[in-house]
């Protein structure tokens, strides 16, 4: 012990709003938290449930996947894809006994820089909470 | 009843190439297509078995072939998830429906033990909810960990949950890419391979339990995917197995399949 708890949290954000949105932040200097892993994929709705599941399998604390708004996807429809895809895996998290709170779908846009660097900081502070995910899956 | 099935078969026979049926043999009970002449004495009705693969199987083999299957409910079910998938093809088969008996809908905790085209038998009463699943919710999350670590720990990773269910047909199976499931580790890594197929149900379970059945380790599947079931109907209102015209709701835009929940992504 001593050594404090730092999660690690991979974002998966859409190339056409959150990429963009998070490069803005960086651009503006709005501090986000270095806890954040980010991977570009095209659509949000190309987030496969194996990726999720990957992630927390490759040591992810917490699963951020991000894209557009809905009636701003780059696509027109992958989003709509994402926002039912992603609750129902929560849910299969829940039930399978990881906390749901470690899967997190969050829309944000290119010019929504300063909401990038609140919902990421807010979602890290909230998995440091819950603590290591291997504490979890391990015990 | 198994009588008046026979009948309707031979009746139905001088239309079609052939019916999908079990037949008794002295090796015992396999699928087996029934073609004008054949001895329909040895037609049968049980152990239950997933015939609406065997017809998705000749279907394509044939493009022209016209089957008539007799059909539980599961195996109705099953086909209608099938056929709006392109794995049947509805002009070319004549389902011949009956229904199970009250033990087997206890046993299989069927809502639903008879087709919508029932022609021979009485529906029975459903069977209950399977109880771990009525009562699911009210477990802490190490409790439900625990319960499927003990469970999981005995997959000897066989694929006979995937091999036998109707709804699998993928042709690249997502459970057998390296990228998601490491190969060469038994039991397969908690939770992810049994994850993966979970999600993959989510549409498409018609809770017919062969899953269940077929698995040597006895691990409560249809536990996972009867929550999965309950969970689509909140999402979106969609029970497999029940509208032929129905989209798959996880593959088409939100005015098809609208969201029934709200505060998602905000």
């Amino acid at each position: 012990m001593g050594v404090e708890f730092e999660p690690r949290v991979i974002a998966f954000m859409c190339n056409w709003c959150t990429y963009a949105g998070a490069d803005n932040a960086g651009v503006a200097r709005i501090p986000s938290p270095a806890n954040i892993l980010p991977i570009r994929v095209m659509c949000s709705g190309r987030v496969s449930p194996e990726m999720v599941l990957r992630a927390f399998r490759a040591g992810a604390d917490g699963v951020l996947v991000m894209g557009c708004h809905l009636g701003d996807c780059h696509y027109d429809s992958g989003n709509h894809r994402t926002i039912k895809r992603i609750p129902l895996l929560r849910n299969l998290l829940s039930y399978a006994g990881i906390n749901p709170e470690r899967l997190e779908l969050v829309w944000v846009s290119a010019s929504e820089a300063p909401r990038f660097a609140q919902v990421t900081t807010a979602f890290v502070e909230k998995i440091r909470q819950l603590g290591p995910l291997s504490q979890e899956v391990t015990e | 009843m198994i009588e008046e099935l026979r009948r309707i078969v031979e009746e139905r026979l001088s239309a079609l190439d052939g019916v999908v049926a079990l037949r008794r043999t002295p090796e015992g009970v396999a699928p087996f297509v029934f073609r004008k002449g054949d001895d329909l004495s040895e037609l049968e009705i049980a152990p239950k078995y997933p015939l609406m693969t065997v017809v998705s199987r000749l279907h394509k083999a044939f493009p022209d072939i016209r089957l008539g299957v007799v059909a539980r409910g599961c195996d109705e079910r099953a086909y209608i998830e099938m056929a709006k998938r392109n794995q049947i093809d509805p002009a070319r088969l004549s389902i011949i429906g009956f229904a199970c008996t009250a033990e087997e809908a206890q046993e299989c905790y069927c809502a639903t033990p008879y087709p919508q085209q029932l022609l021979v038998g009485t529906p029975p009463p459903p069977g209950p909810v399977n109880p771990i699943v009525a009562e699911y919710d009210a477990l802490p999350l190490a409790e439900r960990r625990a319960f499927w670590k003990r469970h999981f720990s005995r997959c000897i990773k066989c694929y006979g949950c995937r091999n036998i269910c109707p709804e699998c047909f993928c042709e690249a199976c997502a459970m057998e890419d390296a990228a998601w499931v490491e190969p060469g580790l038994l039991a397969p890594p908690f939770p992810v391979f049994h994850l993966i197929r979970a999600m993959h149900m989510a549409s498409r379970c018609i809770a017919c339990r062969e899953c269940e059945h077929a698995c040597p380790a006895h691990i409560p599947l249809t536990v996972l995917y009867d929550l999965m079931r309950r969970d689509m109907e909140t999402l979106v209102g969609y029970l497999p197995g029940t509208d032929i015209s129905a989209p798959p709701p996880l593959s088409v835009k939100l005015d098809q399949a609208p969201l029934r929940m709200s505060g998602v992504g905000e």
